[in-house]
């Protein structure tokens, strides 16, 4: 087990490094910093400084060994801080330091910080929504099979599976928030109590397409686990079918988990789209404007927290497969 | 049919295989009931939604009459859809930084609602002394900075201040992109090179008066003073900050900065200690990055009290609405949206092609698909800026029929054999005017591939010599002179190795010389002619395709007292206040008209109360 | 291949109701082009714009039987070039995907060792990409960024899935004794690959693409709505959804067309795929 899970973060350590890495070549290609942060009018003088400042005069390789903070550099509070001549803006990931936000002026850390509860509170309730829906649905589905419950079910669910954020998005907004007054139209809010209002449109939005999906899995997980031999038999020695259906569905959760698992990625990275539409100011709003600004330390810190939860979440669903299910061992 | 039933005849197989065959039928049936159920359904849902939806309101929530005494208290929100850069103002240059800095600080001087110039930090208008070369400036007394960290209580705000905020602006460190303004100030140039420790034209003479001494009499002068680069700012401030200073902005404006999470929204705080007796609300929260749909739906909610940009769909409903004809302003604003063609490069490098773009472009039917959001024009300078001639000799105009001649004057009579890439920024807009182009282009036989791409890459390419042929560029005006226009836009002292201001890369000695003639003299009759003579230069050589003028279209709350756009600032809300009674009616008023109970539904109870 | 699947297939309702919206749609995007009435790209400025900038409503003016659009353009020759466009790009990507993930999954699945561990964690590292950086970047860096290009980035960021699926079938299928006879008998690998383990992965592969098509039109559609789609003046379904956005509340018909028609087909193939799954292996 332990031998298991080093080698799974070794290998997630690999897979990081190279998304840095990568992340780091593209954020050079598109576009330049000084450009897009200090606008159309800039002198040369201000540019000069400013790619002085981040170390951004340098060659690439330089500027990418001082990010890692395998080389010293210049910003002040950072832990590899140091005034001599080698400098660079953003540096010292290694020692976790993912350096200064060119836009926001900021340490980026705060700046992701700032944002991740808030996208994190948007991706629990589309979970939630997901959950409740998909296995309630998913569930029902299975019991009432090749009823017109079921197949009603399921081609609804094929049907929000066909249905994108940003057609649903903008209806909702301008129906449910705007005409119905039933929602706040968009926004954040300024109180915990707000932000949980403001998250509902949004996450509902976010989870049709989930719950679509888990409704489908968990209705043939189901269907699949209630007619395996141990239901059978549990049935056949007269167990009340409350607890059959118990048994039943901590089989078919198996591969919900491993999918809600996968899910973790859209509830750190944010969703892009439905983040827009809805001006909620979290990770996938952050992203875009950080790309579009060329902000590289931005994008380079929302990339990392992005890579480390899709490999966390594969990490812990798999684990959580093997805690559920006594058969699965874990291995390579 | 029973599945159980154990099967005793026949082969095993086939008979279960019959079995399932006839379960399979029955399920078909039931599958194409189970498809066209949620279908139906979805369809009956959306038309209940349609039927049960209410109207969209066509007028503020509320427009009674309320209490008119101006009042303080209260929190004005507005917003926009872009972030704002800067809040220092000798380094930020764009519209929306401006926006916030003038809440934030105050200049020597300011420009009214016709682009005249009032005194606001200075007592008066200093008028010109020595033929124009000396101008005293006598400040205000007991005008007291922002309480900050490094600045307790708010120091007075003296004549030192305003000789450093110049040394600032001037200094090469700083990368002030506006130090070119104020290059006619004596010893400036000296002072920006590092030859002199201090500019020889900036003097202190005593505590509340302060001295500038030009090289040679400068008509733009007095303007260029009134610009937010030249907002004096507290010392104190960036020895204590450094680089940080920005986050710390210590001006003497109405408003004092509380919190700023960059691209999410700002917060401003009364100033209770400024220096001139007003009325305003407590507080301003200024939302950045909001779409213009949401801007626009928020904004009929009553929780954003200002709109300032909308999609096509929203203007139009505030423009035809009745209700909201009391608190609603269309104008164009001073700048110049054209197209951009580069003076170096083939085809552009031709007189007759330029021209013959020129006489393309249908600039009646931009507006007519535009919906009337742009004043279509011909000629370099807006109206309302000296030098702006209605009947202007070659102001430019769609006709086909030239058009078509230049070109076979320049020897594509078949059409320009060539692809021409057209650089644009992404956006809807930008696609827009693109497409439009496209078409008419097409007609005088040159075709064009858009390529849009990021407003960042954008502005990089377009301000290198020889990169891109043809693009969209517009110029907003600094200060209300032509040479705002002019200078940046053709001079070409501003074609530059990269970042130029000057895109088409235009570069004609005559006209230089014009510009530079025009800058310098004082008799203001002369100064328009020359003016006037430059723009018809530069229309009759098509230096650009003069396009058209965008007219901005503002509403706010009927509980929004004392708001005037204006016509150089944009979003100026420095002087407003809120009738607070009225909006309190206003709130109270919310669900009206909805199918259903508001009271059921808390979660939309929420934004009203401010 | 089970040859009772088309049988089973037959049976199944659901199925059929796919296979006709995919065919509706598949002649939309192949006929369309030909009747469409218009030129997509032509601006009819003085007929199909009204005086506040609003387009045309269906059937206002006669020969413009769905209107027009924002600029006045013939919508439903727009509708009909970028069904086109976009089931082209959907096709060509699928295509291109599937091929791709389909090499990478038998490799690593028949190989396994050191091939399989570096695939997947390729797998893995394209995961953890945020795509529209992906996007943002091979459009910035291409000089000439075209339809091929936007295949190419729908196809890159799509074919893992795949890939992962055909893997685990590889992994049991070479362990079939057949299999593991003919590698006895000294077959070379590439008559394996070929003769057993291709047909054997066969059916996973044709459900999973035709899913992963419906995949590629919404994300196809999702990229046009970012602004990373097709090049204008050029119509796809995703970039009229965008275009029309911004006319939502007075003409949200502009938004809910081209949505109609990616909601069927998305609709068709997910069904489609479905039925293909039971055929395939019928779990009752």
């Amino acid at each position: 087990m332990s031998a298991y899970i080093a080698r799974r973060l070794v290998s997630a350590f690999l897979v990081l490094a190279a998304v840095i890495t990568l992340v780091f070549l593209l954020m050079t290609q598109i576009g330049d910093p000084a450009a897009a942060t200090l606008g159309n009018q800039a002198t040369p003088e201000a540019v000069q400084e400013f790619n002085e400042r981040y170390g951004l005069d340098r060659d690439v390789d330089a500027q990418f060994l001082g990010y890692l903070g395998l080389m010293r550099c210049q910003r002040p509070n950072s832990p590899v801080y140091d005034d001599d001549e080698a400098k660079n803006g953003y540096c010292g990931l290694l020692q976790g330091d993912f350096g200064e936000s060119f836009l926001h002026n900021d340490p980026v850390a705060e700046v992701i910080l700032r944002r991740l509860p808030r996208t994190l509170l948007l991706g629990a309730f589309a979970l939630l929504f997901e959950l409740v829906i998909g296995l309630g649905f998913g569930v029902f589905a299975a019991l009432r099979r090749n009823r017109w419950q079921d197949t009603s079910i399921m081609s609804t669910a094929y049907l929000g599976q066909s249905l994108p954020s940003y057609v649903t998005g903008p209806i909702f907004l301008s129906y449910a928030a705007f005409l119905f007054g039933l929602f706040p139209v968009g926004g954040y809010g300024s109180t915990p109590l707000e932000h949980v209002q403001h998250a509902v449109l949004p996450a509902f939005t976010l989870a049709i397409l989930g719950a679509s999906t888990y409704a489908r899995v968990t209705r043939s997980e189901m269907l699949d686990a209630l007619q395996s031999d141990y239901v059978r038999t549990a049935k056949a020695k007269g167990l009340a079918p409350r607890h059959v259906l118990g048994h039943a569905l901590r089989n078919a959760l198996l591969p919900v988990v491993t999918l809600a698992g996968l899910s973790l990625r859209l509830l750190v990275g944010g969703a892009i789209i439905t983040e827009q539409i809805y001006g909620w100011p979290g990770m996938g709003k952050l992203a875009v404007e950080s790309i579009v600004n060329v902000d590289a330390p931005t994008v380079m810190g929302v990339v990392f927290f992005v890579a480390l939860a899709v490999q966390l979440g594969n990490l812990l669903a798999d684990l959580a497969v093997a805690a559920l299910d006594p058969r699965v061992r874990l291995a390579g | 049919m029973s599945s159980d039933a154990p099967v005793s005849t026949g082969h095993p197989e086939t008979s279960a295989e019959a079995a399932q065959e006839a379960r399979r039928a029955a399920r078909g049936r039931r599958d194409a009931i189970g498809c066209v159920v949620p279908v139906l359904g979805f369809i009956a849902v959306a038309l209940l939604v349609m039927a049960l939806a209410p109207e969209r309101p066509d007028g503020p929530r509320y427009a009674g009459a309320g209490d008119a005494t101006p009042r303080d208290g209260g929190t004005f929100v507005f917003h926009h859809e872009s972030n704002v850069r800067s809040l220092d103002p000798q380094v930020a240059y764009d519209e929306l930084s401006t926006m916030a800095i003038r809440l934030l600080f105050d200049g020597l001087l300011d420009y009214d609602h016709d682009g005249g110039l009032v005194p606001s930090l200075a007592v008066a208008v200093p008028e010109p002394q020595e033929g124009g070369t000396v101008f005293r400036f006598r400040l205000r007394r007991g005008v007291r900075f922002h309480a900050l960290p490094g600045l307790p209580d708010g120091r007075e705000l003296t004549a030192r201040d305003v000789k450093f905020t110049m040394e600032r602006l001037l200094r090469k460190q700083t990368g002030s992109p506006g130090a070119g303004f104020y290059e006619a100030i004596e010893g400036a140039v000296a002072f920006r090179e590092g030859d002199a420790a201090a500019i020889s034209g900036v003097r202190v003479l005593d505590r509340y008066t302060v001295e500038f001494r030009l090289k040679e009499p400068d008509q733009s002068f007095l303007y260029v003073m009134a610009m937010p680069f030249a907002y004096p700012v507290a010392p104190e401030t960036f020895a204590r900050f450094g680089s940080e200073a920005d986050r710390h902005p210590g001006g003497t404006g109405p408003f004092v900065l509380e919190g700023w999470e960059r691209g999410v929204q700002l917060t401003f705080q009364r100033n209770e200690s400024y220096w001139k007796e007003r009325v305003g609300p407590d507080r301003m929260v200024f939302l950045e990055n909001i779409q213009r749909h949401l801007a626009g739906l928020r904004f009929m909610n009553g929780q954003i009290d200002a709109l300032h940009r909308q999609t096509l769909d929203h203007r139009g409903l505030f423009t035809e609405s009745e209700a909201w004809a009391e608190t609603r302003l269309s104008f164009p604003r001073a700048s110049i949206w054209g197209v951009v063609m580069n003076y170096e490069m083939p085809p552009f490098d031709n007189v007759h092609v330029r021209r013959a773009v020129a006489y393309a472009i249908d600039r009646e039917g931009w507006a007519r698909s535009r919906g009337n959001l742009i004043l279509p024009t011909g000629q370099p300078l807006p109206p309302a800026i000296t030098g702006y001639d209605p009947e202007l000799e070659h102001r430019q105009s769609f006709d086909l029929e030239r058009a078509r001649e230049e070109m076979a004057l320049a020897g594509y009579a078949d059409g320009y054999p060539e692809v021409i890439e057209y650089w644009g920024s992404d956006g809807d807009v930008s696609r827009i005017y693109a497409e439009l182009l496209q078409q008419d282009l097409a007609r005088i036989g040159i075709e064009i591939r858009i390529r849009l791409v990021s407003f960042a890459v954008f502005l990089e390419q377009t301000g290198k010599p020889k990169t891109a042929a043809l693009l969209m560029s517009g110029w907003n005006i600094d200060y209300p002179d032509p040479s705002s226009f002019l200078e940046p836009l053709f001079h070409s002292k501003n074609h530059r190795p990269a970042n130029s201001s000057n895109r088409a890369h235009y570069q004609n000695a005559e006209l230089d010389e014009l510009l530079d003639r025009a800058r310098r003299e004082t008799n203001r009759q002369r100064r328009a002619a020359m003016y006037r003579e430059a723009s018809d230069f530069l229309a009759r050589d098509a230096a650009w395709a003069f396009t058209y003028l965008p007219l901005t279209l503002e509403v706010w709350q009927p509980y929004v007292m004392n708001y005037r756009p204006h016509p150089i600032w944009a979003q100026d809300y420095r002087d407003v206040w809120l009738d607070l009674p009225k909006r309190r009616i206003a709130a109270s008023l919310f669900g009206r008209g909805s199918a259903v109970p508001a009271a059921l539904f808390p979660l939309a109870r929420l934004g009203g109360r401010r | 291949m089970d040859p009772r699947a088309w049988t089973r297939f037959r049976k199944n309702k659901g199925a059929f109701l796919g296979l006709a919206l995919v065919a509706i749609a598949t002649l939309t995007a192949v006929v369309g082009p030909q009747v469409a009435p218009h030129d997509p790209n032509e601006q009819f400025r003085e007929t199909l714009v009204d005086s506040r900038g609003l387009p045309m409503a269906p059937l206002e003016v006669p020969g413009h039987l769905l209107g027009a659009d924002s600029i006045g353009r013939d919508e439903l020759s727009r509708l009909l070039h970028g069904g086109a466009v976009t089931m082209l790009v959907a096709f060509l990507a699928t295509a291109l995907a599937v091929s791709l993930g389909t090499l990478v999954g038998i490799l690593s699945g028949f190989f396994r060792g050191p091939v399989d561990a570096a695939f997947m964690r390729l797998v893995d590292l394209l995961l953890s990409l945020p795509f529209l950086l992906l996007a943002i970047a091979i459009k910035r860096v291409v000089a000439d960024p075209g339809l091929e290009v936007l295949v190419l980035i729908l196809a890159l960021l799509s074919w893992t899935t795949l890939a992962r699926v055909v893997r685990a079938k590889t992994l049991q299928v070479r362990e079939l004794e057949y299999v593991l006879a003919a590698r006895a008998l000294g077959m070379s690998h590439g008559r394996i690959l070929i003769r057993h383990v291709l047909p054997n992965v066969a059916g996973p592969i044709i459900v999973l693409g035709t899913t992963l098509v419906a995949q590629l039109i919404l994300f196809e559609s999702a990229l046009s709505f970012l602004g990373l789609g097709v090049e204008p003046p050029n119509a796809s379904w995703g970039s009229m959804l965008r275009e029309g956005s911004e006319l939502i509340d007075s003409a949200p018909r502009l938004l809910l067309y081209p949505a109609a028609f990616i909601v069927m087909t998305v609709f068709g193939f997910n069904l489609l795929g479905e039925g293909l799954r039971d055929a395939f292996d019928p779990k009752e």
